[in-house]
This record gives structure tokens, C-alpha cells and sequence, in this order.
């Protein structure tokens, strides 16, 4: 959680970096990612990068809010259950849904474009091992 | 992978595009003219029916009153598509809330729905609303631009007509208007941005809301109807010569057996 008051998401500047790619020797890892291309190097312009964060930065006001008023249990408290809550036994499989999770971040009594609009048809993940070693290291 | 919402994957080449000089294409407005008013009772609303699609009309009588609550309706003008997704979708949300809560709906809360999504856009999605409607703490009328900016007032007036629409609001309203009055004037602001702007046209919408009902006029004044034709046009039977008639039956046989003694009930014997 970071202490700030900020409505919208911070405006960050445009860069182009290889770090999500690199591997040991510091370039693209063809062999890991596939072939190198632009739109894994650059980073979200303004307007995709406010969309991203909003959610969060919203959810970050009211943190701070309740850090303020209440003191800092308040926030830790609320972070501790959703991470408990987090905590998914299943394997990275293709459906997931955290019904838990969505009732403690208030999204069970709204309706989101994103929950009709079915997301992007995508086959079962393809770097299953780097999703379980994202899982594991938790 | 990405998840659903815009579609970003063309940013970096239209950026690029744009720093070479070459313009983005315009986004095209539709014409619209939408109304509200209060009076005495309530609010009324009102709506052109014209949906253009650049210069042709691509439909002669459509609905821009939305539906939000039942006594809480919006019209919309802009981009058709975002006015009715964006009025569906905040519809859905306030009758979810208002089941939460376990109380009528206000039009506040429909208010800051909207105005906090379109902000959140900053403007991408194009839906000027009119927002009306009557709830516990009364009648309730705001203007909300395509960009997250509100405004509450007696009388107002949004799209590509509201100019002329304007016009005749600030001559002739006043507070407390009886509802035959009140609905003559929403008429004639309508009809005003019908005849001077070529963005509106066709016939007139009209929604009553009130404390106890909410009555919608649907093509409440039809200044355009198409008039009958003088001719027929139609072809005299035997204009075109035929040779032989060959007429087959589509059923060869038929053979109805019931299915079961009880008709459509579930058999739990």
C-alpha cells in the first residue's frame, strides 16, 4: 500500500526496456519468450496505463484514507484477508474465479464491462511452469 | 492476453504516426437533440429520433430516452453506441445497488456512476447525457458531459441541436409550469432542433416523470410523417409471362403421435 492521496494513476513517462525478457546474459531470451517484438519492450502509453490502474489507485485512496482515521491496523487488517483469501490451492487451470476475493474488494455488487465481455479466447496457458513457479514462490 | 475493455495493440504505431505529422482520423458526433426540463411535478424529458452515420440517416425513429430505473430515465446523444452500452450498464449497477441498499434508487447515485466511468475514459467514450428523474428526496435534472463534468439545473439541453432547443427554454420557461405547459415547451424546443439542425430530425420523444408514475410518449408530435403516395406503383397480376405451374406439397406424409398422456409434465412416476 503506498500512503497517497492520488485519484488517478500517476502519469508515468514512456520508456523502452527489455527487463520482462532479459535472461542471465542481460538480452532477449528467444528461447523462453520467442522472437523479440515491440510491444513486449514498450511500456503502456498514458491512456492504457490509467485504464490498467484505476482500480487500484481507487482502492489505494480509500486505504489511506482508513490508515489516516483509524490508524495503520485498519488498512493491514483489511490486506491480511484478501491475501488469505488469495492463497489458491488449484492449479494455474483456465477458468479461475475467486468469488471470496471479489466480495472483499466489493466488486459481488457491481457489474463491469469485463464481466460480460468475455475476456480474449486463449487456450490453456503455455509456460505452465512459469505460472507455477509464480505460484510456488509466493 | 490482454483483458477486455480498448484495444491498445495499435498505440505505439498511431504515436509514432502522429509525430510524422499525419493527424488522428475525427471521431464523427451524431446529431441529437435532448431536452429536460422540470416543472411542477416532475421532469420531462425530451428527444429527437434521428441516428445519423456521417451524412446518411441510419435510422429514422430511434429511442434516445434509456431506461435507468423506473422512475429515473436518461437520454443520450454522442456516439449511439456508448450512450446506450454506458445508460445499460449504469442501469444494471443502480438495480443491483438498490437491492443491496433496500432502498428506491436516487438519481444522485445514477449521477456519480456515470460521471466517475466517463472520467475514468477521459473523454474516449463519447456520451453527453441527460439525466432525469424523481426519487425520495424529489426531482432531480443533470447535464453530464462526455468528459466526467456535471451540472444540476431546472432546464438543459445537450447535442448537436441544443443550441436552438436553448433558444426556446430561455425564452418561455419558468418555474412551476403546469404539465400540459410544461410539455408544449419540451415540444417546441425539440421541433426547434428538428427544423434548424440538420443532426436532428424526424419525430418527437417525450417522458413524463412524476412522484407516482412515469409515463413515456413515444413519438409524441410526428412533424415529418412521409406523405402517401398520389400512384401505385405496384405491378397489374399477368405482367410477367409464365408457361407451366408445378405445385409440390412440402409434406409428403404426416403421422401426429402424442407423446405422453400428461402432455408437457415431468413424468415422476
Amino acid at each position: 500500500m503506498d500512503p497517497s492521496y492520488r485519484i488517478i494513476p500517476t502519469i508515468q513517462p514512456q520508456s523502452a526496456s527489455i527487463n520482462d525478457t532479459a535472461g542471465t546474459l542481460g538480452l532477449h531470451d528467444t528461447l523462453q519468450y520467442g522472437l523479440r517484438s515491440i510491444a513486449t519492450e514498450t511500456s503502456k502509453d498514458g491512456f492504457e496505463n490509467r485504464l490498467a490502474n484505476w482500480q487500484e489507485t481507487q482502492d489505494n485512496l480509500k486505504l489511506t484514507m482508513l490508515r489516516d482515521l483509524q490508524g495503520l491496523h485498519a488498512p493491514m487488517r483489511l490486506l491480511m484477508e484478501r491475501r488469505i483469501v488469495s492463497a489458491n490451492p488449484h492449479m494455474p487451470a483456465m477458468p479461475q474465479s475467486n468469488i471470496h476475493l471479489d466480495i472483499l474488494m466489493g466488486r459481488d455488487e457491481t457489474l463491469d464491462p469485463a464481466d460480460f465481455f468475455l475476456g480474449m479466447e486463449s487456450g490453456p496457458p503455455l509456460n505452465i511452469h512459469n505460472e507455477m513457479e509464480k505460484k510456488l514462490r509466493l | 492476453m490482454s483483458s477486455p475493455g480498448f484495444n491498445f495493440s495499435n498505440a505505439v504505431r498511431n504515436n509514432f504516426l502522429q509525430e510524422k505529422g499525419i493527424p488522428l482520423p475525427k471521431a464523427t458526433s451524431t446529431g441529437t437533440t435532448i431536452v429536460g426540463c422540470l416543472f411542477k411535478d416532475g421532469i420531462i424529458l425530451g428527444a429527437d429520433t434521428r441516428a445519423t452515420e456521417g451524412e446518411i440517416i441510419a435510422d429514422k425513429n430511434c429511442e434516445k430516452i434509456h431506461y435507468i430505473t423506473e422512475s429515473i430515465r436518461c437520454c443520450g446523444a454522442g456516439t449511439a453506441a456508448d450512450t446506450e452500452f454506458t445508460t445499460a450498464s449504469i442501469s444494471s449497477n443502480m438495480e443491483l445497488h438498490a437491492l443491496s441498499t433496500g432502498r428506491a434508487p436516487r438519481v444522485v447515485t445514477a449521477m456519480t456512476m456515470l460521471k466517475q466511468y466517463l472520467f475514468q475514459y477521459q473523454g474516449h467514450v463519447g456520451a453527453a447525457l441527460v439525466l432525469g428523474g424523481v426519487d425520495s428526496t424529489g426531482p432531480h435534472l443533470f447535464t453530464i458531459h462526455p468528459h466526467g463534468s456535471t451540472d444540476k439545473l431546472p432546464y438543459v439541453t445537450m447535442g448537436s441541436g441544443s443550441l436552438a432547443a436553448m433558444a426556446v427554454f430561455e425564452s418561455s420557461w419558468k418555474p412551476n409550469m403546469e404539465r400540459g405547459e410544461a410539455l408544449a415547451l419540451v415540444s417546441a424546443a425539440i421541433s426547434a432542433g428538428i427544423f434548424n439542425d440538420l443532426g436532428s430530425g424526424s419525430n418527437v420523444d417525450a417522458c413524463v416523470i412524476t412522484a407516482t408514475q412515469t409515463e413515456m410518449l413515444r413519438n409524441f408530435v410526428k412533424p415529418n410523417e412521409r406523405v402517401e403516395k398520389e400512384r401505385r406503383y405496384t405491378f397489374r397480376r399477368g405482367t410477367t409471362a409464365w408457361k407451366t405451374e408445378n405445385i409440390r406439397s412440402l409434406i409428403v406424409s404426416e403421422n401426429i403421435t402424442p407423446v405422453s398422456a400428461g402432455g408437457d409434465a415431468m413424468d415422476t412416476s
